[in-house]
């Protein structure tokens, strides 16, 4: 992504360039064993179990959102309300399980977070499907009522009085696995299920690489829309219930910028932002890459402005992405 | 109308007739406001795709519908995956194996991993089509099937239409290549206006009565304009090329064109031909050579703005995304290149603009209801019109033109092809290119062959004839086992 211009001069190396930066797994992988090899240099702390797992730990419910926003980017839609969801699911979640509050059994309240997840979910595809509106205005105006309907949720208080068997979600583990993990586990496998061995994955990329042509085959392009959208919906839930309860606290300002992060890893991974291309391993190791860089910032020694650079550095990250994929589709035509 | 197994019937009228229309509806695209459609006497369910493509009804529509970023195999299956389906899994290994079958009784090796937006258009057109045979089809469906294939691929197809034929498919074909449906058709519907015309078997017609039930008044044929000037050649020449070459595309390509001459360039599709022209415009480099305008060389990297300012003007292949504004109106479009000439001291001066928009429009005869109507809700034919007459006021002296009548119905055709011989009665100088070998017999004063990226021959145009461009166009090969 750095250097396509000493590229240019050097047939074999932009050749090799081409091929990592459109097979975008194999690219990022190499990438990320780079960066932790000079970290591992730099501070040998950073190869620590218990470091790797805290990492592990933080990727896994933008892991389990990427899962359904890829498909959303596939079929040439963008959601960017995801942030905004998951503090009102958390709310939502806090609301019915505390003592104080709905004292629902934990079971009911984890039935309903992800019907709630759903239903927003469906609301957006609805929109954008049926309504007819573009997504990046449907989940922009989503992103800020959702983040109101929190603070309403909230009526200004934290929830501290998480009851023991939603606190396990976050905190218990299997086999010494966080569950967190093993439900990001299952969430990929279900994916690429979706993605490679069922008609409707294909289809979402077939609505997504040439709409028109969908429309003339006959595939029904609504409904499929709806269903990303609905997924999405329901992923975010997953991810809330796995990583929110985390913490013995609920705040109304849970999964501000998560939108952000998910969009970034996303396209980091070679999906495209026109719809029609992406694939699994790509965004898992977009994922992998943008949450390890905080932690790879801290562990550099940088001393402390170097944290702050963490959001420049996605910032970066989501541009350098975007350009490549431009210059690859060019390199190609020519 | 109707259709009966194993024959080809082919579906005949201008653009706007409604051939297209019906064709979405027979297909389960759009709904019609009344009346049936019967299959074995029983009316079919219209309006969803699967139902219709479940009788075995098979469209192929006019843009390859496929999927650039999906392999060939997923092109073949997505929407139909029902072939392929062993509970809620998508069984791979038959998909392959399907779709080799397929492929290969249309005679294609494919490579089945590969996206198919990587692939050329005739092989898009090839997967196109494999889509329809994967279904048992009864009804196949061809909306132009050979507007992007060249002469060579459009012959294998109508082989595939053939052995279709044989099988007992009942072929729907529309095409506005008249010397193809003479060639496959059994019988022809003529459509004018929306309305049905008549239905008649092959035989009874000849071209000329053809075109006349389809446009509804008589059209004269070839008429050559035979100006050629003896004169004129000695005249110093617009455009002179010397040595022009770009690696892997064309090379030494050396050829002049005087004032008020049209030259054809012919030959098949990926000769190189657009390419040359691009080149000349200042839209693609070219390694080696010299383009000689007016007596002085070009600048080595010249751009658009240079050879426009120049006075060259171009009309390319792709009219809708190249050459007009779509949204914007037919007045507009038709005075851009010519807005300086409007510039007042407080801006452009609508009155003249209005009053040139107007002139123009008739001059070219646009059927548009006002001059502020934009450019989108015309036909192609009127669309083409624009694109050309945006130049004709500027009196350009080397006009480039890229397949000026594709898509274009027979009408709007005659009336471009007028605009052509005008352009070159005033003196400019017109490079014509085309795929079309009677279009190019009947304007051309000279004809340039081009294959393979080289020039393999020139002939005066009232001399040629279309087997000997043929003959001339088809790669060494071809020609050795022909």
């Amino acid at each position: 992504m750095t250097d396509t211009t000493t590229a240019n001069t050097t047939p074999p190396l932009k050749r090799a360039l081409i091929f990592l930066l459109s097979h975008r797994a194999a690219g990022l992988f190499l990438f990320i064993l780079l960066l932790l090899g000079i970290v591992s240099v730099v501070n040998p702390a950073f190869l620590e179990v218990q470091n790797l797992k805290d990492i592990a730990v933080q990727a896994a419910p933008v892991c389990i959102i990427s899962c359904g926003l890829m498909l959303v980017l596939v079929s040439g839609e963008i959601d960017i309300s995801v942030g905004s969801m998951m503090g009102l699911l958390a709310a939502c979640m806090g609301a019915m399980v505390s003592e104080s509050r709905g004292h629902l059994p934990p079971g009911t309240a984890i039935v309903l977070t992800l019907g709630i997840g759903v239903v927003i979910g469906l609301l957006n595809g609805w929109l954008v499907a049926y309504a007819g509106v573009p997504s990046i205005i449907v989940t922009l105006g989503m992103l800020t009522a959702l983040r109101g309907v929190t603070e309403i949720v909230m009526g200004g208080s934290w929830i501290t009085d998480l009851p023991d068997g939603i606190r396990f979600l976050g905190t218990g583990a299997f086999m010494g696995v966080p569950i967190s993990l093993w439900t990001a586990l299952g969430v990929i496998l279900i994916s690429l299920w979706l993605i490679h061995r069922t008609a409707i994955g294909r289809r979402i990329y077939a609505i997504g690489s040439n709409p028109h042509a969908a429309y003339l085959a006959g595939l029904p392009i609504r409904p499929l829309k709806l269903f990303v959208f609905a997924w999405t919906g329901l992923l975010t839930g997953v991810a809330t219930l796995v990583s929110v309860p985390q913490l013995s606290v609920v705040d109304s300002g849970i999964g501000v910028g998560l939108e952000l992060l998910v969009v970034t890893c996303v396209v980091v991974g070679g999906t495209a932002v026109s719809g029609g291309l992406g694939n699994l391993s790509g965004v898992l190791c977009g994922v992998i890459l943008m949450t390890m860089i905080s932690t790879v910032l801290i562990f550099m020694k940088l001393g402390e402005n170097a944290t702050y650079w963490s959001r420049a550095i996605q910032g970066l990250f989501i541009l350098g992405a975007i350009i490549a994929d431009h210059w690859i589709s060019r390199q190609r035509k020519s | 109308m109707d259709i009966r197994p194993g024959e080809v019937h082919a579906l005949c009228g201008e653009n706007g007739a409604g051939k297209s229309t019906l064709i979405k509806i027979l297909s389960g695209v759009i709904l019609p406001n009344e009346g049936t459609v019967q299959w074995d006497e029983t009316p079919l369910p219209l309006g969803r795709v699967h139902s219709v493509e479940a009788h075995g009804i098979l469209a192929v529509h006019q843009e390859p519908v496929v999927f650039p970023h999906l392999n060939a195999m997923d092109n073949l299956f997505v929407g139909r995956e029902s072939a392929a389906l062993r509970g809620a899994w998508l069984d791979k290994s038959t998909m392959r194996t399907k779709a080799r079958e397929i492929l290969a009784n249309l005679g294609e090796e494919l490579p089945l991993t590969q996206p198919v937006g990587d692939m050329s258009l005739a092989q898009r057109q090839m997967v196109s089509i494999g889509r329809a045979l994967l279904h048992q089809c009864r009804i196949l469906i061809l909306d132009e099937p050979t507007a992007s294939l060249s002469a060579r691929e459009s012959e294998s197809l109508f082989e595939k239409v053939h052995t279709l034929k044989q099988q007992g498919v009942g072929i729907l074909y529309v095409s506005h290549r008249l010397e193809e449906i003479f060639r496959l058709a059994d019988r022809v519907t003529v459509l004018r206006d929306g309305a049905w015309v008549t239905t008649a078997d092959i035989a009874s017609l000849n071209q000329e009565t053809l075109i006349q039930h389809m446009v509804g008044r008589d059209i004269p044929s070839k008429q050559r304009s035979d100006v050629p000037s003896e004169d004129s050649e000695h005249r110093p020449p617009v455009l002179e090329i010397k040595n022009l070459s770009r690696e892997g595309v064309f090379e030494n390509i050396s050829f002049g064109i005087q004032p008020g001459e049209i030259l054809g360039m012919s030959g098949l599709v990926g000769a190189g031909r657009s390419e040359i022209a691009r080149a000349i415009f200042g839209i693609d480099p070219f390694d080696a050579g010299e383009i000689i305008y007016l007596g002085s060389p070009l600048s080595k990297g010249f751009t658009i703005q240079d050879t426009i300012q120049a006075g060259m003007a171009m009309v390319p292949e792709d009219r809708q995304q190249q050459g007009l504004v779509l949204p914007l109106s037919v007045e507009t479009n038709l005075l851009l290149p010519s807005l300086s000439e409007f510039q007042g001291p407080l801006g452009l001066k609508p009155k003249p603009m209005r009053a040139t928009g107007q002139s123009l429009i008739e001059k070219l005869g646009i059927k548009t209801e006002t001059p502020a109507h934009p450019a989108h809700s015309l036909s192609g034919g009127n669309q083409q019109k624009i694109v050309i007459g945006k130049w004709v006021h500027r009196h350009p002296k080397l006009f480039i033109l890229d397949e000026p009548t594709r898509g274009v119905d027979v009408g709007a055709k005659h009336e471009v092809h007028r605009l052509v011989r005008e352009l070159a009665a005033q003196g400019s100088a017109v490079l014509l290119i085309s795929s079309e070998l009677p279009e190019i017999l009947s304007l051309s004063d000279r004809i340039l062959v081009l294959c393979e990226g080289t020039i393999r021959g020139e002939i005066k145009g009232n001399e040629a004839t279309q087997e000997q461009l043929l003959k001339l166009a088809l790669p060494e090969e071809t020609r050795r086992s022909a």
